[in-house]
C-alpha cells in the first residue's frame, strides 16, 4: 500500500520535473477576482490565435503583496514569471535592479509606433537610462469631480484655476450650509499615505514646482512648492472648505463616499470613482461632472500618474514568446476589449479617439486631456523611502503643527540623507 | 552528576529547546540581519553596527522611542488605577456577581485589532460616535486624531478600555488570596476602609500588582495594532511607536534598518522586564 503511494508520488515528481524542462511562458497577474478571470479568457484567446501556451501565475489583490510576489523570484533570478504587470512606481525600481528586458529591438523589428501611446507617459515611466523597459497597459490619474447641479444653481463655471475653485467653493458652501449642514467645498486625499504624495504632486506641479529637478534630483524645498502647500493647508484651516479630517482620515474611499453622499461640491479622485458615482444606487449619479484638475495662475494643469505597465523579466526563458504576449496585450484590439469590458483606461492614446470607446466611456475626452498633462512620481529605486519622509512632513504641515516652509525644508534635509543612505 | 540533576534533565531539555528555537533564534536572527545593509532593489552587504549609528542620528527614531516610553507610562498607570477599583468592586459579595465579572472581561476578549477599529470608527470626524455625543450636547465636532495631544489621548483611552479588564482580573485573583481574618482584626483595631486598603490589601497583593504591571508594560511598549489602525502613526508621525517605526522600514524594503529598530525595542522591553522581576523578588510583602 505504502509502496504504491510512494511510487505514485515519485512518478508525479519525476513527471512534473519533465514538464518543467520545456520552458513555459508564465504571466503573473493579480487584481480583483473578476480581472484575473478576464485575463484567463484573454490568454485562451491568445493561445488560440498564436499557438503559444501560457501559464497564469495568480497574484493577490493587495498591491504591496503583488510587488513582493514578483521581487522574490526576480531576486532569485528565477526564469518564471516571464511577463508581469507593474504599478507605475515599480518600473524604475525594477529597472534599476536590472530585472527588465529592454524592448527596443523588438519594437524596431515589429515596427511598433510608440506615438500610439502617450509620449509623456512613455518618457516619464517606461524609459530607463534611454532604454524602453515597459509599456503602459492601464492608465490612471487624478481628476476633478464636481456637482453639476450646484454649479448651475449658483451660475459658476467649472473652475480651471485653484483660486477659482476656492472662490466657488467658499461661496457655494456658505449658501448651501443651511440646507445641507455637512457640505464641504472640496474633498481630497490628505491622510498620511501614498495618496497624499499624489495630491501634493498635483498641487505643486500645477504651480511650476515639483518633486524632481531636470536632472532627476529630489528637490522639494522651493518657493513654488511652499506656496502650493500653503494653499493646501489654507483649504482646511483658513477657508475651511476642506473638512478638518482631511489630514487624518481622507483616503480614496472616504473622499469618494463623502462626495457620493452629497457632502462635497468638488472632489479629487482617480478615474475609478466615475463608474461608481454613475451607478444607479449613487445618490448623485445624474449630478456629477468630471474635469481635469485646476492649476495655479502661472502654472500648467497636472495630474499624478498611476496605472499598470507590462514588462518582460531579464531572466525569462522564453523572451521571444514573452514579447508576443506583450505585443498582444498592448495591441489596439485587446486594449479596446479591456476598456470596454473592464472599464480600464487604455494605455494607448490612439484609442481615445475610437468611436466605440467614446460612446461607451463618456468621460474619455477629459481622461485624454488629463493623461496628456500627467506627471509621474520620481523613477527612483529608493522612491518608497523618499515618499515616506515626504508623506510625514506634508501631513504635518497640513495638520498645522509646522509651517509649510519648515516642513519642506526639513523634508529636503531628510530626503537628502535618505538619498545618501540608499544610493547605490 | 547527581541523580537528582540527571532525573531533571528530560524535563528541562524540551523547555530549553523550545526557548532556543522559538525565542532565542528569532532574536539572534533579527540581530544578525540588523548588521546588514539589506535594501530591496538596491543592495545587500555586511556593515556591522552602521545601522545603529544611523539610528542614533535619526530624529524620528528618538521621537518614536519617546512615544514608546510615554505611552505605557500614561496608559498603564491609568489601567492600574482603574483595574484596582474594578477588582475591589468585583471582589465584593453582590447578586449576579458572576455575570458582572464576565461582562467586565468583554473588552479584553475582543481581538485587539477589532477593538481598535471600533474606536477608530467612534473617533471619526464626520459620523463617529464621540462627535455625535458632543453634537447632541451642543459642542462642535472635535477632530480627535488631528492634534498631537488629542491623538495621543485617543490612543490612551482605547488602550485603557481594552486592557483594564485584564489588570482587574489578575488583581482580583490576588485579592482573593488575602485572608478575611486580617480585615476583621483590623476592624477591631478601629481602622477605616482607606487604611485597610493601604496597610493590608496593597502590600499583600503587591507581587500580583507587579506581575500585572510587568505584563501590561511590556505589552504597551510593543503596541502596534492599536496605533496602526487608529492613527497610523499620525498626525505628522507624532504617534509612531517603535514597533510601527520598525514595521515601516520592513514595508519600505530596508530590512537591516528595520531589524535594528526591532532589536532596540527588544532591549527596552527586556531591560524593563528584568527591572520588574528584580523589584518583584526583593520586596517580600510586609505584614
Amino acid at each position: 500500500m505504502y509502496k504504491t503511494i510512494l511510487s505514485i508520488i515519485i512518478a508525479a515528481i519525476v513527471l512534473s520535473n519533465c514538464a518543467d524542462k520545456e520552458p513555459a511562458l508564465t504571466f503573473a497577474v493579480g487584481g480583483a477576482p473578476n480581472e484575473v478571470e478576464y485575463w484567463e479568457k484573454l490568454i485562451e484567446y491568445f493561445t488560440d490565435s498564436t499557438g503559444i501556451k501560457v501559464t497564469l501565475m495568480r497574484q493577490p489583490t493587495d498591491t504591496d503583496q503583488r510587488r513582493q510576489g514578483l521581487v522574490i523570484p526576480l531576486k532569485a533570478r528565477k526564469n518564471d514569471p516571464d511577463v508581469f504587470l507593474m504599478d507605475v512606481i515599480w518600473v524604475g525600481q525594477f529597472a534599476s535592479s536590472d530585472w527588465l528586458l529592454p524592448l527596443d529591438t523588438y519594437i524596431e523589428a515589429d515596427v511598433i509606433d510608440l506615438h500610439s501611446f502617450f509620449s509623456n507617459i512613455i518618457s516619464q515611466v517606461d524609459m530607463y537610462n534611454g532604454k524602453l523597459v515597459a509599456l503602459p497597459v492601464y492608465n490612471d490619474c487624478g481628476l476633478l469631480y464636481y456637482r453639476k447641479d450646484l454649479l448651475e444653481k449658483y451660475r459658476f463655471p467649472v473652475p480651471t484655476t485653484w483660486y477659482e475653485l476656492r472662490k466657488t467653493a467658499v461661496k457655494i458652501q456658505n449658501e448651501e450650509r443651511g440646507a445641507a449642514p455637512h457640505i464641504y467645498g472640496f474633498v481630497w486625499q490628505g491622510a498620511q499615505y501614498e495618496g497624499l504624495i499624489c495630491t501634493f504632486l498635483e498641487f505643486v506641479a500645477s504651480n511650476r514646482g515639483g518633486i524632481t529637478d531636470a536632472t532627476g534630483n529630489i528637490i522639494v524645498h522651493n518657493r513654488e512648492n511652499i506656496e502650493a502647500l500653503q494653499f493646501m493647508k489654507e483649504l482646511i484651516h483658513r477657508d475651511a472648505i476642506s473638512p478638518p479630517n482631511t489630514f487624518t482620515e481622507m483616503k480614496e474611499e472616504e473622499v469618494r463616499l463623502s462626495f457620493e453622499n452629497g457632502h462635497a461640491l468638488f472632489e479629487r479622485n482617480w478615474p475609478y470613482a466615475w463608474g461608481l458615482h454613475k451607478r444607479d444606487e449613487s445618490p448623485i449619479n445624474d449630478k456629477v461632472g468630471v474635469a481635469i484638475l485646476p492649476r495655479f495662475s502661472d502654472g500648467t494643469h497636472a495630474a499624478t500618474l498611476g496605472g499598470w505597465h507590462i514588462g518582460i523579466s531579464k531572466y525569462a526563458d522564453t523572451p521571444d514568446k514573452a514579447w508576443q504576449l506583450v505585443k498582444f496585450i498592448v495591441s489596439y484590439d485587446i486594449q479596446k476589449k479591456l476598456a470596454l469590458d473592464l472599464g480600464w483606461n487604455p494605455g494607448r492614446s490612439d484609442l481615445y479617439n475610437d468611436a466605440q470607446i467614446k460612446k461607451h466611456m463618456t468621460h474619455v475626452t477629459v481622461l485624454q486631456k488629463a493623461f496628456e498633462n500627467s506627471v509621474a512620481r520620481p523613477n527612483l529605486p529608493y522612491y518608497t523611502q523618499v515618499s515616506e519622509v515626504l508623506q510625514r512632513y506634508v501631513n504635518a504641515a497640513l495638520s498645522g503643527s509646522i509651517t509649510p516652509a519648515e516642513a519642506l525644508e526639513r523634508a529636503q534635509k531628510e530626503i537628502e540623507e535618505v538619498a545618501q543612505t540608499y544610493h547605490e | 552528576m547527581s541523580r537528582e540533576l540527571r532525573e531533571a534533565i528530560p524535563f528541562v531539555v524540551p523547555l530549553v529547546l523550545f526557548i532556543c528555537l522559538f525565542i532565542l533564534l528569532p532574536v539572534v536572527g533579527t540581530f544578525w540581519s540588523s548588521l546588514w545593509r539589506d535594501v530591496s532593489f538596491i543592495t545587500r552587504e555586511f556593515i556591522g553596527f552602521e545601522n545603529y549609528l544611523r539610528l542614533f542620528k535619526d530624529l524620528q527614531f528618538w521621537r518614536a522611542t519617546f512615544f514608546t516610553l510615554l505611552f505605557p507610562f500614561v496608559s498603564v498607570s491609568l489601567e492600574m488605577i482603574f483595574g484596582i477599583i474594578i477588582a475591589l468592586v468585583l471582589n465584593e459579595q453582590f447578586r449576579l456577581r458572576g455575570i458582572v465579572r464576565g461582562i467586565a472581561l468583554l473588552p479584553w476578549a475582543i481581538p485587539s485589532v477589532i477593538g481598535a477599529r471600533i474606536w477608530q470608527l467612534m473617533y471619526r470626524y464626520d459620523y463617529g460616535l464621540a462627535n455625535y455625543i458632543l453634537k447632541t450636547i451642543g459642542i462642535g465636532p472635535v477632530n480627535w486624531l488631528g492634534s498631537p495631544i488629542s491623538a495621543f489621548l485617543s490612543l490612551v483611552v482605547a488602550d485603557v478600555w481594552r486592557t483594564t479588564p485584564f489588570v482587574a482580573i489578575i488583581l482580583l485573583a490576588g485579592l482573593q488570596t488575602v485572608p478575611e481574618d486580617l480585615y476583621k482584626q483590623a476592624r477591631v483595631d478601629g481602622t477605616n476602609a482607606l487604611q485597610r486598603f493601604f496597610k493590608i490589601t496593597l502590600p499583600l497583593i503587591k507581587p500580583i500588582v507587579i506581575v500585572a504591571l510587568l505584563f501590561r508594560t511590556i505589552d504597551a511598549i510593543r503596541v502596534f495594532d492599536l496605533i496602526y489602525v487608529i492613527t497610523g502613526g499620525g498626525p505628522g508621525g507624532i504617534t509612531t511607536s517603535l514597533s510601527l517605526y520598525g514595521y515601516k522600514f520592513f514595508l519600505l524594503g530596508d530590512f537591516g534598518y528595520g531589524s535594528s529598530v526591532s532589536i532596540i525595542l527588544f532591549l527596552v522591553a527586556f531591560l524593563l522586564a528584568i527591572g520588574y522581576v528584580k523589584i518583584g523578588r526583593f520586596r517580600e510583602a510586609p505584614l
